[in-house]
């Protein structure tokens, strides 16, 4: 029964025209898509479950249409997705908040309800008894490194590709393959590759380089960084390539004009374009690394060498290998507050509306 | 009847070039180029080498003998596929495979057809919080997994107390848990899609009075296909590739292959001669089926990756 968008915006425009006739024409238009949508008001109501088909006086008016409109709209669809994600995202996010205030482990897990309530002792421990801090500076600076290391090549990549050549769809596709791999089967692999008596080492050996442990030790950390870069970089390229596309033929126009050399160009006209797609790329590539569980977890193993413990790995490992769970739901509380800053940055950056969607043009 | 939108009407005021020579082609492709094409040659070569030949890798690893692959050789000593013969005993892997394509495979379509409708009624249709919602559906994308574990994995084994219903180290339980963390990222993705789809054909249905159940069915299911099959693949990859959640919430029998492999890989070291070429072989094995989805739906996933920016 929802009038169309368009009809209603020429009926209120129209209304707004003080002529007689324009009033007149306004009327019949909305009276016409009133009435059409009207056609089926039983059927739908039995749909609709419960509520009764409101009896539609054909008065007509602009605003009465606008009424109609709003009582048709089909919001049951929301409802299958809506259930689940209250009670597999919400209430969990809910229960981990309680859970990180009550001193349960596996023997009070059966009847985690009337576990002891224990109030902020579990944070307390997180922050001083335990290596959360440690976990944190890792993960942190395990992020940012990737992310900054990563964004020179993305963009590098994104530049060599976005001109013609013969060859270039098949160089896009292969660039892409690291990321489109599965995180187990990167970990899988580079865990085999990096073995002391590994390929990593063999080849490091021809160049006259003593490569040592990699999956334990100090160097484990130079590891997990450099496996990330390599499964990661390509999604910065992505949405730095789509950034490039946005770019005018007339920019590249005006800069051959003024006689600009490439770094020029580069420097002052394309990269202003980038700073966008740049900034979100970042911001995603460090949620990525900081939440990544997958590849840590595959590739050194549990339990962890102190060098690569990162946040989500100490979690796990304080939950499900050493059964604190209250403990461990109070650190993914504090981990979540670690991220709130970057995904409120991106929250904001993302454009939730477009003037296109039935939303804003209802709204006034 | 219905009045073509603003942005069909104003068509770009752009001259281009008729029908271009050759010439004009070639002074085209001058003016566009980004970089000088010594230093292009460089930065391809550099990133084909450095990301192509650890995948090169996992191939010649794989047709490799284990003996050679644990002395570090690059290129296979001696051709054998017996690697792929034998993981199928050295590790359950046909279990897991099972499973995965059960589990995930269940999860896409099933995500698909929730997050269609969803999205439709988020973008055609104004509610109350419907900001809120759309707003939700990027930050819910965005939470840690491990943060869920274990309250999920606590609402789950009550559920076997209280309901009697056992969903810990079921398909189900993973199936459930999957399908509600693809479900934000397909829904946005196909926000996106459904946005850039035009009205008009929705609208001249309206106007023959069909319901909205019926206007979404019948014409913007059919015309959305490809923003469907994306937001499926997004989930069947969600499912295929975990790893936390299904390394708490199995049994053996009800193991994913991510975690038969991620096992498998763990308990190489210790043993009297590591398996490596047939780890190769399997690690081969579970990337083919996601490599193969990428490569046959590679232009819509390239708009989806970016759309969303979640793996």
């Amino acid at each position: 029964m929802v009038t169309t968008p368009e009809a209603r915006t020429r009926a209120d425009a129209l209304a707004a025209d003080t002529t007689p006739e324009a009033r007149t024409r306004a009327d019949a238009l909305a009276a016409n898509a009133a009435a059409s949508a009207d056609a089926t008001p039983a059927r739908t109501a039995a749909r609709r479950g419960g509520h009764p088909a409101p009896s539609s006086p054909p008065t007509g008016r602009p605003r009465r249409a606008r009424k109609i409109g709003e009582r048709d709209r089909p919001l049951w669809m929301l409802a299958p997705g809506g259930i689940l994600m209250v009670v597999v995202i919400l209430v969990p996010l809910v229960l981990g908040l309680v859970i990180s205030l009550m001193d349960l482990d596996q023997y009070t897990l059966r009847q985690w309800i009337s576990a002891p309530f224990i109030g902020i002792t579990n944070y307390v421990e997180a922050l001083t008894k335990s290596t959360l801090i440690q976990s944190i500076g890792i993960s942190v600076g395990y992020a940012v490194l990737v992310t900054l290391i990563c964004l020179p090549i993305g963009v590098a990549a994104a530049l060599a590709t976005q001109n013609r050549f013969r060859g270039r769809g098949l160089v896009r596709s292969l660039f892409l393959v690291p990321y489109v791999l599965p995180t187990f089967v990167v970990g899988t692999v580079w865990r085999t590759m990096l073995q002391p008596d590994g390929v990593g080492n063999a080849m490091l050996k021809n160049f006259g380089i003593d490569g040592g442990l990699w999956l334990n030790g100090p160097q484990s950390y130079w590891a997990l960084v450099f496996v990330q870069i390599w499964a990661s970089w390509p999604f910065i390229y992505l949405l730095v390539l789509s950034g490039l596309q946005s770019v005018d033929s007339e920019v590249h126009e005006a800069s051959a004009l003024d006689g600009a050399g490439w770094w020029t160009k580069l420097r002052y006209v394309i990269l202003p374009y980038l700073k966008g797609p740049i900034t979100l790329a970042l911001i995603i590539s460090f949620l990525h690394s900081v939440n990544n569980f997958t590849l840590p977890f595959v590739l050194f193993g549990i339990p962890a060498p102190a060098d690569v413990n990162v946040l989500p790995v100490l979690t796990y490992i304080t939950g499900f290998q050493n059964f604190r769970f209250g403990l461990s739901a109070a650190m993914a509380v504090i981990s979540l507050i670690l991220i709130a800053i970057p995904l409120f940055i991106y929250l904001r950056a993302v454009k939730l509306d477009t003037g296109e969607d039935g939303g804003s043009r209802v709204r006034k | 009847m219905v009045p073509v939108s603003a942005s069909n009407t104003i068509a770009p005021v752009r001259v281009t070039p008729h029908r271009a020579s050759a010439k004009e082609g070639a002074r085209q492709a001058q003016i566009h180029r980004l970089l000088p094409k010594p230093l292009l040659i460089v930065i391809l070569a550099a990133l084909l080498v450095f990301s192509m030949v650890p995948v090169l890798y996992i191939f010649f690893a794989s047709i490799n003998s284990d003996l050679a692959v644990a002395r570090g050789a690059f290129w296979p000593t001696e051709l054998t596929f017996e690697n792929y013969s034998k993981i199928w005993t050295t590790v359950d892997l046909g279990t897991g495979l099972v499973n995965s394509v059960l589990v995930a495979g269940g999860v896409a379509i099933v995500c698909a057809g929730l997050s269609v409708s969803t999205a439709y009624v988020l973008v055609r249709y104004a509610f109350r919080g419907r900001l809120l919602v759309l707003r939700g559906l990027l930050a819910l994308q965005s939470i840690p997994g491990t943060l869920l574990l274990l309250p999920v994995f606590v609402l789950f084994s009550s559920a076997a107390s209280t309901l009697g219903v056992q969903i810990i180290g079921t398909r189900w339980g993973l199936f459930l848990t999957y399908l509600t963390f693809a479900l934000p990222f397909s829904t946005w993705v196909m926000v996106t899609y459904l946005r850039g789809l035009p009205r008009e054909l929705e609208e001249a249905a309206r106007l023959d009075g069909a319901s909205p159940f019926k206007i979404l069915t019948r014409i913007s299911v059919p015309l959305s296909w490809p923003g469907i099959v994306v937001s499926g693949i997004f989930a069947f990859l969600l499912g295929w590739n975990d790893v936390l959640f299904a390394s708490v919430m199995t049994r053996p029998e009800s193991r994913t292959v991510a975690v038969s492999l991620q096992i498998f890989g763990a308990t190489q070291e210790g043993g009297a001669v590591p398996v490596y070429g047939q780890m190769m072989a399997a690690a081969l094995v579970c990337a083919v089926p996601v490599v193969v989805l990428y490569l046959i739906f590679q232009r819509y996933l390239v708009g989806g990756l970016t759309a969303g920016g979640v793996k």
